[in-house]
This record gives structure tokens, sequence and C-alpha cells, in this order.
């Protein structure tokens, strides 16, 4: 007990030693940034482009994110906690649209601007609670998904049997890019959507669900999954089966790895959204909200459809 | 062996030792964070803090019974997104608001005494039946709702977590309700006895005339029960019932257990600990934040803390028997 005293009592004085760096009022603006998630390479991109954009402009960021893409709770915790921090602008893309809602409105309360980045606040939600965000920067997720689906159309034919790859139920950027797909598709009636099911956003279950959807239509031609990773594991689903070259693969995201399958032609095609350009405007655009300058409360990042033509592998 | 008079008094005493080396674990932390950032001790911080605690802190007052029976109960996150989702439906479908929140706990209770009937009638293991009911309650909650949230409540349902008195949160004053209530019950009732007798000597507690059976599934029930509870206040704060909402809160409830002085053997520990030790996480968390420390770093202090606390607790325990 005396010993563990003791080493209690090193270590407090270590911290001591280096203790309140940054705090001082007049230093750097504060920016924190609260991703879904920091170990997704969608994040990992954003997260590289808004610690550029900081270092540009001179800024203080802190970037924080869940264990868990899904934790709502957890990432109500953190906002919760960087107000706390007394930061002075906050940029979030959000775990839940609705969910995300009462943690703008203590942002409010406290006086912090709100950026959102890549996934849409709930309008409805936000507009009941008088929550105010200062702007939205992300894809058009709903274009993104029709423009895979002409993709697919187009490639197939106008005709054929196709299996979707869902997101996380709930999920404004999954809905959007499966409505989209699915009106682009409702335009060609001889392709037929077999199987349509949640992978959870994850490659592993891309693998698994792609192999069960493989099992009940054998005879499927294309897979339009919600996202590159779950796209990724349908692709090796599809080698496993020995299959490879007979099922066009179209996922979303265009990540580094989802790119070369393009290039190699197990995946045909990949939507690209620009994180590391989310992420960048979203520091920038605090930045200059927090030195009183108007900004647009929407901005939009474009999008591209990524095929063997036009594949770069960065 | 425990429910004699003399014996109880002396491991009450152990107890309030070992409680005390948990609360001096969480001042010595909350001394290093003072240290550390001017935003740690201001009393919203720390009412924050403890708000952010209590949905962890009420399951894991079941969760302390649970393993105070040597039990184990893997379901109580999925039990609680179960009795959220059966209760922000009531709500939607213009239910009166009692009823609502009784549907919540109900569906928790009774998700808890199924639990209870497969260990005891069906004889499986707490581990065995309690993560079946992880899945079948995650399930049945998808299911039920397509996936998706069902969110947007009146005010009135809302004021459960939005509601101050006297600035301290409704959440945290429940909190304090349910230790309170969850302390009496385990040291002046008959069950509270019962709970400790079966965890330190089931076979014996048995013989000795005491209905296991009855109790243990009553202890099951009850984190049904704080199950629900909890999944009304989450719902409550986050204005949103998810069906997959409390995923992994069940390892958290029993790090918060096993930090606070719990063995996971049974029959030794206190609900008291089990709330220092739901605030010890959430002042880990907090304090962390706060300092903008990197998520993936956050992960490996929280485990060591865990390791480290248990880590002294057995110390203190070998020195408490053999001197």
């Amino acid at each position: 007990m005396k010993k563990l005293l003791i080493m209690m009592l090193l270590i407090l004085i270590a911290l001591i030693g280096c203790q309140r760096g940054g705090d001082r009022a007049g230093g750097p603006p504060k920016i924190a940034f609260v991703m879904k998630t920091a170990n997704n390479p969608f994040f990992i991109e954003m997260q590289k482009g808004a610690e550029q954009a900081a270092q540009r402009l001179g800024v203080n960021l802190i970037v924080q994110a869940a264990d868990r893409e899904v934790d709502v709770e957890k990432q109500m915790q953190i906002v919760e906690n960087l107000i706390q921090a007394k930061v002075a602008a906050l940029c979030v893309t959000p775990s839940g649209s609705r969910e995300i809602v009462p943690a703008i409105d203590k942002a409010n309360r406290a006086g912090i601007p709100v950026v959102i980045v890549d996934t849409r606040v709930d309008e409805k939600a936000l507009s009941e609670s008088h929550g105010k965000i200062a702007a939205f920067i992300g894809s058009d997720n709903y274009e993104g998904g029709k423009v895979a689906g002409e993709f697919l159309a187009k490639r197939l034919g106008g005709k054929g049997k196709v299996a979707v790859l869902e997101g996380i139920p709930g999920h404004e950027t999954g809905d959007s890019r499966l409505r989209g797909f699915r009106e682009a598709i409702k335009a060609t009636p001889e392709i037929q959507i077999v199987a349509s099911q949640t992978a959870n956003w994850e490659r592993d279950q891309g693998f698994n669900v792609f192999q069960n959807i493989l099992q009940s239509h054998p005879d499927v031609q294309a897979v339009f999954a919600c996202s590159d990773l779950m796209a990724l594991g349908a692709v090796e689903a599809i080698a496993a089966a020995k299959k490879t070259g007979q099922i066009v693969v179209v996922g979303f995201d265009a990540l580094a790895e989802a790119r070369k399958a393009v290039e190699q032609g197990t995946m045909e095609a990949t939507v690209a959204q620009s994180p590391a350009t989310m992420g960048e405007l979203a520091v920038e655009n605090a930045y200059r909200l927090l030195k009183g300058e108007q900004i647009k409360p929407e901005i939009t990042v474009p999008i591209k459809l990524i095929t063997k033509e036009n594949v770069t592998s960065q | 062996m425990r429910p004699n008079g003399i014996a109880l008094r002396q491991n009450f005493l152990l107890h309030h030792a070992r409680q005390l080396g948990t609360l001096s674990g969480l001042l010595v932390l909350g001394l290093v964070l003072w240290v550390l950032t001017p935003h740690f001790l201001t009393l919203s911080n720390l009412l924050n803090v403890a708000e952010q605690a209590t949905i962890i802190a009420i399951v894991a007052v079941g969760m302390t019974f649970v393993i105070l029976t040597a039990g184990i109960d893997l379901s109580v996150g999925s039990v609680l997104a179960f009795a959220g989702v059966v209760m922000a439906s009531a709500l939607h479908a213009g239910a009166p608001l009692p009823f609502a929140l009784l549907a919540g706990l109900v569906t928790g209770t009774v998700c808890g005494l199924v639990n209870g009937l497969l260990i005891t009638l069906g004889r499986l293991p707490p581990f065995i039946a309690t993560l079946g009911m992880m899945s079948v309650a995650r399930g049945t909650a998808l299911m039920y709702t397509g996936g998706r949230p069902i969110s947007g409540f009146s005010e009135n349902f809302r004021w459960l977590a939005t509601g101050e008195v006297l600035r301290v949160p409704i959440p945290v004053i429940v909190m304090i309700g349910i230790y309170a209530i969850a302390f009496f019950v385990l040291t002046r009732t008959k069950l509270g006895r019962y709970t400790y007798a079966i965890g330190g000597n089931e076979e014996a507690t048995h013989l000795s005339g005491v209905n296991v059976r009855f109790y243990k599934t009553v202890v099951y029930g009850l984190a049904g029960l704080f199950s629900g509870l909890a999944a009304i206040l989450l719902t409550a704060r986050l204005n949103s019932a998810q069906p997959i909402a409390g995923m992994m809160y069940e390892l958290d409830a029993i790090a918060a257990t096993v930090i606070g002085g719990t063995s996971l053997l049974g029959g030794e520990g206190n609900v008291l600990g089990t709330l220092i030790g739901a605030l010890i996480m959430a002042v880990l968390r907090n304090g962390l934040n706060l300092l903008g420390v990197s998520s993936f770093l956050q992960q490996v202090v929280i485990g060591s803390v865990i390791i480290v606390a248990v880590l002294i607790d057995m110390a203190l325990k070998r020195r408490g028997k053999y001197s």
C-alpha cells in the first residue's frame, strides 16, 4: 500500500511538471472534430484533411471519436465533455441523424457553433427542438446512389438480377444512397432487385451476407453495396465461390483499397466522395465562423463515379 | 456461513475498507485531472460527469446483485434496447406516460425473469442463458422496429433527462435514489442477505431451507428491471429509442461492478463500490475527452485502470486474509 501511494505521488508530481499547456486565453482557437469513429479508412482520411487545414490555419484541433460508429450515447458524452472543455467551435459527423439533436441543443445553449459533416441531421427533429447548426458539409448521397444505379443498369444492358448490401437502417447516408439507387433501377423495369439486406457497414458482414445471398440467388449478376467495406467483403465472397469476374460489384466511398480493386477488375465501380476535402472544409469553415465571417449553410462536396477508365489508385 | 451475526459485522467493516480504497482511487483520479485541466473541477462539469454515469450505474446495480450470487448477466444491454423500443412505441401509439414507462419496466423485468427461470429451472449456466437472451432480446428489438430508431417524444417525457432540481439533473437524482434503495435491500432485507448467502455457498444456503431458485430468479428479474429503468432514461436523453442501443453496456456494467470491489466469485461486494466504479469510468472518459487524448489511447487507459483496480483490490484482500 505504501509503495502504491508513493508511486501515485510520483506520477502526480510528474504530471504537474508538464501541466496545463495550451489552455491560456488568447492562444490559437480550439476547434473540436467529433467523428463517428477513428478506425475506418473513410474517417481516417477525413481526419487527415481536418488536421492539414488546422495546421495551415494555426488552429488547435482536437479530434475525438467513440469506439464504435453507432454508439450515439458515447458520441453525445464526447460532445458534452468538449462543451465543458470550452472549445470555440464543434464539427460533428453524427452517429445518428436524430440522436445527435440533444447534443446540438446543448452546444447551442453553451453558445458553441456546430458544423455538421458527412451525415445530415434530421430536419424535423432539429426544428422541433429549435436547434441550430451553422453549416452542413457533405456529399449528395442520393445523387451518388443514383449514379451507381444508372451505371449498373447500363452495364447489365438494362436487364438482370441485382443484390444490394445496405448500411445500418436509419442511417441517413446509407438510406439516401439506397433511395437514389432504387430510383435509378426503377427506371429500368427489367432489372430486378432480388435481395436487399444490411451488412451493418462492415466488411466481414458484407462477406457473410453476400455469401448467403449467393446461396439463395446463385444467378445474381450484380451487387451494389452502400459502402466499399461491404463491397470488398462481397468481392471476397465472390472469390470464395469461384465466381470472380462473373458478378459486377459497385461500391461507395472510393477507398484506396476499392480503387485498387477497380483497377484489378474485381470491382467495376465505386462512387468517390472526398472525405479529406470534407474534413478540410469543416475546419476551414469553423475557423472563418470564429473570425466573424459569413459561411454558406450548405456546402456540397462533389461526387464522382470511379471506373476502370478514370481510376487512379493513390 | 455468511448470515452469522459476528461474521456479518466483520465482513461489513472489510467491505467498507475496500470501498474506501475504491473511493480514494476516484479522488486521486479527480486530483490528477484537477491539476491537468482547469475544466474538470467545475460544478457544471461534475454534474455533467454524474449524468453521464447514470445509465451504466443503474444497469450496474442489477449486475451487482447478479454477480453477488456468483452469476453473470450478459443480456442487460440488449434487454435495455428491447425495453426502450417497447416503451417508445407505446408512447408513439399515444399511451399515457405512466403506462408507457410501466411497459418498459415490465418488458425488462420479464426478460430478466426468463433468464432466472432458464438458470434455476432449466439449470443452464448463467453465462449461457444470458448469452442467449442477449441475442434474442436484440433480435426481437430489431424485428419489432424493422431496425429503425423510434424518436421524437413529448417534453413531459424528455423532462426525465433534461429536467433539473436545484441544478441537479433528474437522472442523477434517480440514480442516487436507486442506490439508496439497493443499499437498503442488500443490507437490511431477507432478499439481500440471501443474495450474499447464495453467492457465498449456494449448497449450504439451499440446505438451510432457503428457496434458492426463487431468490435467484428474483435477482435476475431485478437486473432486467434496472435495464428497463436505464432504457427509460437513455431514451429520454437521446430523444430516441434505438434497437441497437446499449451494445457492450454489459461489459461496462461488469467493469463498474468489479472496479467497485465485488468479487466475480460471488458473496462479496456492495453497491456503494459499484457506484464509485461507475463514477470512475465516467470521470476517466470525461477527463480523457477534456484533455483531448486520442480515442485509441483512451481504450488502453480504461482497460488498464480496470486491471489495476482489481489487482489492488486482490492485493488488499490477501493482506486482509493473512494479517
